[in-house]
């Protein structure tokens, strides 16, 4: 009786992560049919059936050549680099909240929340044509810098690839920063008062009470979003990349994401790119074993 | 208890897993295919609704159209004249708009459009699967098409689909012949403002140094047009880029024809009728930007040049913003009549050791096919070559080419034409209510493409269609810039001054069937363009010489790296066919 019991209540449970696991199965497995596109050669007009099965060619395609094998090091290394920048600089909403925590003027605290996470709702698109109209060669900062008599031909800054991953880093902050502080935000509201209030009895100053009750308090939250964020390392997004993508700084802003794209939509090439967006499947699970290693090294316990 | 439900758990996501991923492959491993079979089935259902037995209601058509710079529901006069006569409506799909993912996905999908209009090369991959409807019935029955009855049959047949099976109509056709060369210019050659041509006292320009120098005085003396805004000789655009069946950016190809180069996909066909390598420093790729890197260099290149799209140069030519034109069409957003008498319009300036290569009149038809799509059936079907055999119609072709009459021409008493209002199409003339409203060059034919060239007798007026042909056109433009122009150069016009100074290398027309790419070389071909057109930007705007070079160096590693021989290799056996066929026109026109 008591068996039947559990049964049944194993059974309506089931059917509670019954849901989710089709979910998982259909927007998660299910896609990975479609790698069976980087065995063929396949090419628009003619369907896969009549695509010839070529096994690993693209694989081996990728790099059959030292260029074709820097171009592919090249992609990866803009992927890195400006994952890493973000990675390195996710403290940075943190602070900002905690900051932000510390304006006591409501108002003006209420409006730099408000201008600070309205750039999250726009567009890239949208972003590419502020920045298009700031920094074109006939836009405000030209302008400006024109009439001012400190140039006397336009500087092209939206051509030019200097310092691309750190300004792609700084378009990504105006955008994400004031979003992503929410979190951070909620997190503050919830540290105990009476923590505060007694470190203020015993003389502590505003720094100290940040440094020693604040920050400490956030932490958690912090290392959290820091796992979700590792977990995208290789996942930033191409459209910021693809608005900002001109002949003249491509070289050093063609993310993996943007490459494959380019690879696809672009070039028409659907099977060497699936091969490529597999590719990147086996570094994320390099990448996942490897912080999982180190979690385990360094915290005791891992997350897989 | 607890390992057992983890156990099912594991054991149904499994059987879901395995379910999820077989099941399509068992159904025809190929989700695409079934999708467009399902959307065949679909149509003829859903055009039964809408479109019962009584005919002439509304119907959209869709046209898949490689040329059209214009994507989207045709508005304005032209959809007019369309809704008036055929009640339909042309929804146009621009690849060169929506980008080429769009030819792509609808091919996979199965239906391209109602109406295609493709690049030669992707009509024969569209044909071999499927995607192209057999019109062997209804075309003969089209009498104004089958005047070019010759040119049909001979791309019909090269197609070896058998004797009078039809599937598509070369576009731009026309009835002269494969060696003549009707117009009075060439596609590319050097076009100046003639007044500030003057203003710096008409200098002889011998070759590319002279013209820089030039156009250098000429932006010195002109910095920004009437209005204050800054003026360029050189204003670039990169939407164009790679297509027309050559890599590389379509401002460097063109001019290549400066020197009797043209471009054939990867490689660069000589005057002398032997192929090089794009980055043969001998050749004229190279030439060409180092031409445009020297402009740069001395500040004659639009700053904007890489990023903006041809739209923009559109109307900064419009705008008086561009002193210095290549194309012999870009004219016709500045040259008004009353620019031609005031002297302020364009013109064909000579340069010395130019050799200009030109393509003879398209008898055959371009690079691009019209067909129909095969999943068009009834009444669709009718309606759709009703409306083709009209735009092969003398109506048709005088709204294709010439406008509306009583807006952009009249009707003289000899039965000839004479044109009105000549700025309809840059100043976008608002057009009268009657006509359809709107503006002029708003509404115009957004196709973008003909059955016939403009240069094709109109049986009505017993002259061609093209409006500079006309006689009324050449006395009225007989003005004093002209006269001058005659003068000083000893010729009627920019070709008659070529042919006299054999400086014109005319490439006969022929009709060729040629290999299209598989799907390895497809990939490499896109490659090596997409590494060709970064780099050629990055030339252009090269700091100084050095710069230019190791620029260079790096490119021609970049594109070996993508394989670029083995594209080469294949593009000089399959243009060398072609060379083969103009060689022997050439022999038979002599």
């Amino acid at each position: 009786m008591l068996k039947n019991k559990k049964k049944a209540r194993a059974y309506k449970e089931f059917l509670l992560v019954l849901p989710f696991i089709l979910l998982v199965a259909i927007f998660s497995y299910y896609p990975l049919y479609g790698w069976i596109y980087a065995f063929f050669d396949y090419k628009p007009p003619k369907p896969l059936s009549q695509s010839a099965f070529v096994g690993f060619k693209w694989f081996t395609n990728i790099v059959s050549n030292k260029i074709k094998t820097q171009e592919i090091l090249r992609v990866l290394k803009n992927t890195f680099a400006m994952s890493g920048l973000s990675l390195l600089f996710s403290w940075f909403p943190m602070m900002f909240a905690v900051f932000l925590n510390e304006i006591k003027c409501v108002p003006f605290k209420k409006f730099v929340q408000t201008v600070t996470t309205l750039p999250n709702f726009i567009s890239w698109v949208l972003v590419y044509s502020i920045a298009y109209s700031i920094f074109s060669s006939t836009g405000a900062v030209n302008s400006v810098l024109q009439s001012m008599g400190l140039a006397d031909k336009p500087i092209m800054f939206l051509q030019s690839s200097e310092h691309i991953w750190f300004k792609m880093w700084l378009w990504l902050t105006w955008k994400n920063a004031g979003w992503a502080a929410i979190m951070y935000l909620a997190a503050i509201s919830g540290i105990d008062e009476q923590l505060t209030e007694a470190a203020r009895v015993d003389g502590a100053s505003r720094w100290q009470v940040i440094w020693h009750i604040t920050v400490p308090s956030l932490l958690p939250t912090y290392f959290v979003l820091l796992m979700i964020s590792l977990a995208n390392f290789l996942s930033n997004g191409m459209e910021q990349y693809y608005v900002f993508s001109n002949s003249f700084n491509k070289s050093s802003i063609e993310v993996l994401d943007l490459y494959v794209y380019n690879m696809a939509i672009g070039a028409g090439g659907y099977s060497i790119s699936t091969a490529v967006s597999m590719l990147k499947s086996v570094v994320s699970v390099i990448l996942l074993f490897t912080t999982n290693t180190i979690s385990k090294a360094v915290r005791g316990e891992g997350f897989i | 208890m607890k390992k057992l439900l983890s156990l099912i758990l594991a054991l149904v996501m499994v059987v879901s897993l395995a379910a999820c991923t077989v099941a399509p492959a068992d159904e025809g491993t190929k989700p695409a295919e079934t999708e467009a079979e399902g959307e065949k089935e679909a149509e003829p259902a859903a055009e039964g609704e809408e479109e019962p037995a009584a005919t002439g209601e509304l119907m959209t058509i869709e046209i898949y159209d490689a040329a059209a710079n214009f994507h989207g529901v045709q508005s304005g006069w032209f959809a007019k004249v369309i809704k008036d006569r055929f009640n339909l409506e042309l929804n146009i799909i621009a690849p060169q708009v929506a980008g080429d993912a769009i030819y792509q996905t609808r091919t996979a999908e199965g239906a391209l459009g109602d109406i295609v209009i493709l690049d030669k090369g992707d009509f024969l991959d569209c044909l071999e699967n499927g995607l192209i409807k057999d019109i062997s019935d209804k075309l003969p029955e089209c009498e104004n098409i089958m005047k070019f009855k010759v040119q049909i049959d001979n791309y019909n047949q090269n197609l070896g689909k058998g004797e009078g099976v039809y599937y598509g109509i070369p576009a731009q056709m026309t009835d002269t012949s494969p060696t003549t060369l009707s117009s009075e210019n060439v596609y590319s050659s050097i076009w100046l403002r003639w007044d500030q041509y003057k203003a710096i006292g008409m200098p002889d320009i011998a070759d590319l140094d002279g013209l820089l120098d030039v156009l250098a005085k000429i932006h010195e003396e002109f910095p920004t047009n009437d209005a204050g805004d800054p003026a360029y000789p050189f204003t670039l655009w990169p939407d164009w880029d790679g297509g027309d069946n050559m890599i590389g950016i379509a401002n460097i190809v063109q001019l290549t024809t400066w020197y009797g180069d043209k471009i054939k996909e990867s490689a660069i066909l000589k005057p002398d009728n032997t192929f090089t390598k794009i980055y043969d420093r001998t050749a004229g790729y190279y030439k060409i930007a180092k031409f445009l890197n020297d402009a740069y260099q001395r500040g004659l290149v639009d700053p904007d040049s890489g990023t903006q799209d041809w739209n923009t140069v559109m109307n900064k030519i419009s705008n008086g913003q561009v002193n210095f034109l290549w194309y012999s069409w870009q004219q016709g957003f500045w040259n008004s009549m009353d620019r031609k008498e005031d002297g302020t319009a364009f013109a064909v300036i000579p340069v010395e050791d130019m050799l200009y290569y030109a393509d003879a009149d398209n008898y055959y038809g371009s690079t691009r096919v019209w067909g129909i799509g095969s999943q068009v059936e009834g009444e669709k079907y009718d309606r759709i070559m009703e409306f083709l055999d009209w735009y092969a119609s003398p109506e048709g072709l005088s709204f294709e080419h010439n406008g509306i009459e009583g807006f952009t021409y009249v009707v003289n008493e000899d039965g000839t034409r004479t044109q009105i209002n000549s700025n309809a199409l840059m100043d976008n003339l608002e057009v009268p209510a009657e006509y359809g409203g709107g503006g002029y060059n708003d509404g115009s034919n957004q196709i973008n493409q003909w059955l016939c060239e403009a240069i094709c007798m109109n049986p009505e007026t017993g002259e061609p269609y093209s409006v500079s042909e006309w006689k009324s056109y050449k006395e009225a433009n007989m003005t004093e810039m002209k006269r001058e122009w005659q003068e000083k150069y000893g010729a009627e016009d920019p070709v008659d001054w070529m042919e006299k100074n054999g400086k014109l290398l005319a490439s006969p027309n022929v009709q060729v069937p040629l290999d299209t790419y598989s799907s390895e070389l497809s990939v490499i071909r896109n490659n090596v363009n997409t590494q060709l057109c970064d780099y050629s930007w990055k030339l252009i705007f090269a700091a100084d010489d050095d710069a230019f070079e190791a620029l260079w160096d790096e490119m021609t590693e970049m594109l070996n790296g993508y394989d670029y021989e083995q594209l080469y290799e294949f593009d000089c056996a399959n243009y060398q066919k072609e060379v083969d066929a103009k060689e022997a026109a050439k022999a038979a026109a002599e």
